[in-house]
């Protein structure tokens, strides 16, 4: 069955199908993880003691994390800024500019997946050391919560790899087919991204900084 | 049409540069060891501003149609009721007061 309202506006929501979708589902999204930032605020504000996070934590790796991830969202966003302005031209036969256009998008994109790729590693260097230091889930709270609330965005991070591998590979055909529809799956790609560097953001201080 | 995209990108290397520099602010503000409230603010504070620069240019949310502020106002109100209802069951021990303490008209 063909999805309706790919590439154009539905006329009633003022919006294509995939836009909205996804802001549903990022509404969601922010109430799972914030089912977890309540925990946090519920565990440490009741705890008679708690650890000193930076101490226990490396703030330099986070803050090199933070800066890869904002990085990988800006190539996004210029990933989505090399085709979207192209799509008519390539909807109208114009092969050069679907190629020149196609370059562009491949490398920025190739850049945010980099980006991915370097958060986790240096995220696996930092689990590694906890665990060397036998410092686990079940130490304390706080531990459990930065496990699971780092684990949960990690997931998520590998999702939207996965999501971007195939739009960088495979996927890509699209643009040659349907430039407008491909266009705007690297917009709706691109939120969900940009939603995972926000959490990030919001991560990086509660965790490490407080 | 090639120079409002170039105009765009100017635009997202702008909001580039502001998260950085307002990772530095939030990194430098915890250097300074602030009474908790004012560190939880601040930190808190400087977050709420990374994240709506994301969202407002990344994202893509401004100027976006009112289809999408509608769902994102419902879950904005759900989820500050969440933490409103945890901070208010521990509320009796924050900021050293307690909670009825609040109540009590003396």
């Amino acid at each position: 069955m063909e999805i309706p309202y790919t590439s154009e506006i539905r006329p009633d929501t003022g919006l294509t199908n995939p836009k909205l979708g996804i802001w549903l589902f990022l509404a969601s999204e922010v109430m799972l993880f914030g089912s977890l930032f309540s925990s946090y605020v519920l565990l440490r504000t009741g705890a008679p003691t708690w650890p000193v996070q930076h101490e226990v934590l490396s703030v330099p790796l986070a803050a090199l994390n933070t800066v890869v991830l904002i990085a990988s969202s800006v190539t996004m966003v210029l990933a989505w800024a090399a085709l979207a302005p192209h799509a008519a031209a390539v909807r109208a036969g114009d092969r050069q500019a679907a190629e020149a256009a196609l370059k562009r998008y491949r490398l920025y994109m190739g850049l945010t997946l980099l980006g991915g790729a370097i958060f986790l590693v240096v995220k696996t260097i930092e689990y590694g050391d906890k665990f060397s230091h036998a410092l686990y889930p079940a130490t304390n709270n706080f531990l459990a919560l930065y496990f699971t609330m780092t684990g949960l965005h990690a997931l998520h991070v590998i999702a939207g790899m996965i999501v971007n591998g195939y739009l960088w590979g495979p996927g890509a055909r699209m643009w040659h087919s349907e430039p407008q529809r491909f266009a705007n799956r690297i917009e709706v790609a691109g939120i969900y991204w940009h939603f995972v560097d926000v959490v990030w953001i919001f991560l990086f201080p509660v965790l490490y900084l407080l | 049409m090639a120079h409002d995209i170039a105009a765009q990108v100017r635009g997202y290397l702008v909001v580039f540069g502001a998260l950085l520099v307002l990772t530095l602010a939030t990194i430098g503000a915890s250097y300074l060891h602030l009474p908790g409230t004012f560190a939880v603010a601040t930190g808190v504070g400087i977050a709420l501003m990374k994240a709506a620069l994301v969202a407002m240019y990344f994202m893509h949310l401004k100027g976006e149609r009112p289809m999408v502020y509608w769902p994102l106002g419902l879950t904005a109100v759900l989820f500050i009721s969440l933490i409103a209802g945890v901070l208010m069951s521990e509320g009796d021990h924050l900021l050293g007061t307690r909670w009825d303490d609040a109540f009590t008209t003396e």
